[in-house]
């Protein structure tokens, strides 16, 4: 009996959902795209899994109190483009990567600021910072980002432990941590409410500000990380590095099978929703399409995806 | 008489706060620039506002429903890039690339609107996604800079044509015919729609339907607005339009369109957009970095948006 109740329940489950779609995706690659069925390839495609990844993690936080981060683009440039100029400059790596994460923090505490204080709506609130974030770094750089070579990211990005990706087991550790966060803990408690119910959660004593702060500034924290890891594997920095992570990092969050209306979802779908994303993409490249082809075929195929099995009940 | 006016003030003190915020604005300008009544500069300052108006009367429309676009800079890009990559030689060519690139605009907002009104997936998802496909489809149409519009028709459009201000003159039709559109019952259940989507169904009216036109309303607005920018640049880049998603939100704001829907009017729209537009060209004048412009949109859209609703909440207690 018990049996039948927790299969109904898989799958009812959205976040078993991604998972689903992700191991048909894969066993697909593997079976018809060239290339897709060596261990090299699989390293590959986790590592650079990891760089989204990471920023999807602190994504579902935001999402999950139905906020909405719109400013991790200029976060993952602000601590690359910060990190590399500091580090190039006379600061060494270590300097350059606080400075970086700190900065990141900070970006995050002013978008809980604006949406808990100002009172404006989660989505103007980031997508105003992140305006001013590349405004900012483009005085910053003079419209000429440097490159550095930080020895620790550039292990941290592109060696490995015991054959997997020192990323891809950073990304798994910072998924750890969020998942205790989410799941576990009070502040995730409070989240859920949140975003299940904003006045009935804040009604029944449920703190806005702490757990907006702990959701932003997270989220910021690991943009800022992603932004790090981005910079170990490129070796370079750039102004418009982090722009493909606003809609990817959005995507990930919603099919992995959190609402994007928030209080409902599992933060374990994200790192599906990130691992497809990204093993899409990798097709894409492998059919050497265009550019432009290829973000029309990965926008239509997110849309497509999100028809799916990402609809919002009609209320 | 004096009672109309006094009435009619006391229901739109945020537009009246805003129209004289704008007038210390033209008066600042004033001093830097003493040549600002005259015809020349009125008609390529004309020029230079109507994408911005023109997008932000896209977004307004968007936003009077309850929803939001974020695809409006991309789709802004790709009718520019269709209308600059058609080969025009003569007028009927351009009357041609003008109409391709506004159906093409057109249709990309029917789309979101059917994936909003139909999937019943949230706006903002569906058109961040959606930002994504446009800004993929305008670089396959054009994937460097470039196309080409009549020089010809450059020329008229931002010195003149006859002493007549063209740019001025589209901007004054468009709005005329959404204040037409107003007038309708189209207009009326786009409100109606915005404000209370279940009383509006209940009370008959297609609201799927609604929701759709509206989007595709908005792309017409935000077509034309790509067309007047390929015409006032000469040309075409596929990337040029993002700063319009968040500078329309910006401008509709500011013209207290609501955030909810079915609140706000386009003339408060338009007012925010000639705000933010001759704000930016004042801090052309003050000789800073033209990179601090995405500064100080961004901060405008903050303050502007906090102060909103500081005042109302002052006002509901």
């Amino acid at each position: 009996m018990s049996g039948l109740v927790s299969v109904a329940a898989l799958r009812g489950s959205r976040p078993v959902w991604a998972f689903g779609v992700l191991a048909v995706t894969w066993l697909a690659a593997i079976l018809f795209a060239h290339g897709f069925d060596s261990v090299a390839n699989f390293r590959y495609l986790v590592q650079t899994a990891s760089f989204l990844g990471i920023v999807a993690v602190g994504q579902t936080l935001v999402v999950m109190m139905s906020g909405i981060d719109l400013s991790v683009s200029g976060v993952v440039a602000l601590s690359a483009v910060v990190c590399a100029k500091v580090a190039s400059g006379t600061g060494g790596g270590a300097t350059g990567i606080t400075v970086a994460l700190l900065l990141s923090a900070l970006v995050g505490a002013v978008n809980a600021g604006g949406v808990v204080w100002l009172r404006v709506p989660p989505m103007v609130m980031t997508l105003a910072t992140g305006t001013i974030l590349s405004g900012a770094l483009l005085v910053y750089t003079n419209g000429s980002p440097s490159s550095a070579h930080v020895p620790l990211l550039d292990s941290l990005a592109n060696d490995r432990l015991l054959g997997v990706p020192w990323a891809f087991v950073l990304w798994l550790g910072v998924a750890a941590v969020a998942f205790w966060l989410l799941h576990l803990s009070r502040t995730g408690r409070y989240a859920f409410a949140l975003g299940a119910g904003h006045d009935a959660a804040r009604a029944s004593g449920v703190p806005l500000g702490a757990t907006a702060f702990t959701a932003y500034v997270s989220c910021a924290l690991l943009a800022g990380v992603a932004g790090l890891v981005l910079l170990g594997f490129t070796g370079t920095s750039s102004l418009t590095m982090g722009n493909p992570y606003q809609l990817l990092s959005i995507a990930s969050v919603v099919l992995g099978g959190t609402s994007i209306l928030g209080g409902r979802g599992h933060l374990l779908g994200t790192v599906g929703g990130a691992l497809l994303l990204t093993l899409l993409t990798a097709l894409l490249t492998s059919w050497n399409l265009s550019e432009g082809v290829r973000q029309v075929v990965l926008g239509i195929l997110i849309i497509g995806l999100l028809l799916v099995y990402a609809r919002e009940r009609r209320t | 008489m004096r009672e109309r006016i006094t009435v009619a003030a006391r229901g739109n003190t945020d537009l009246l706060g805003l129209l004289a915020l704008l007038l210390v604005l033209l008066v600042a300008y004033q001093h830097y620039d003493s040549s600002l009544l005259s015809p020349a500069t009125v008609t390529i300052l004309s020029a230079q506002f109507l994408p911005l108006i023109l997008a932000a009367a896209g977004q307004t429309t968007v936003m009077l429903l309850g929803g939001i676009d974020l695809s409006l800079g991309a789709v802004l890009g790709l009718a520019m890039a269709v209308f600059a990559t058609y080969e025009a030689r003569g007028a009927g060519d351009v009357v041609t690339a003008m109409a391709l690139a506004l159906c093409v605009a057109v249709a990309a907002g029917a789309v979101n609107g059917a994936l909003v009104a139909y999937a019943g997936l949230p706006p903002i998802v569906v058109t961040l996604a959606a930002s994504f496909l446009w800004g993929g489809v305008t670089l396959v149409v054009l994937p460097q800079p470039g196309g080409h519009v009549p020089a010809g028709l450059v020329e008229a459009y931002n010195n003149g044509w006859y002493g007549i201000a063209l740019p001025a003159v589209a901007v004054a039709v468009a709005l005329g015919l959404w204040k037409l559109l107003r007038t309708t019952r189209h207009g009326l259940a786009l409100y109606a729609v915005g404000g209370n989507e279940h009383g509006a169904y209940a009370s008959g009216l297609h609201t799927r339907g609604v929701k759709i036109g509206g989007y595709a309303l908005a792309g017409a607005f935000t077509g034309l607005a790509g067309i007047g920018l390929a015409i006032q640049t000469g040309s075409a880049d596929p990337t040029i339009g993002t700063p319009y998603t968040l500078n329309s939100i910006a401008a509709s704001v500011l013209g207290g369109i609501s955030f909810f829907g079915g609140v706000g009017r386009m003339r408060g729209t338009v007012l925010g957009a000639l705000v933010i537009g001759l704000l930016t060209n004042l801090l052309l004048f003050t000789g800073i970095s033209p990179f601090y412009q995405l500064v100080v949109q961004g901060v405008i859209l903050v303050v502007a948006l906090a102060l909103k609703t500081y005042l109302t909440r002052e006002a509901a207690e």
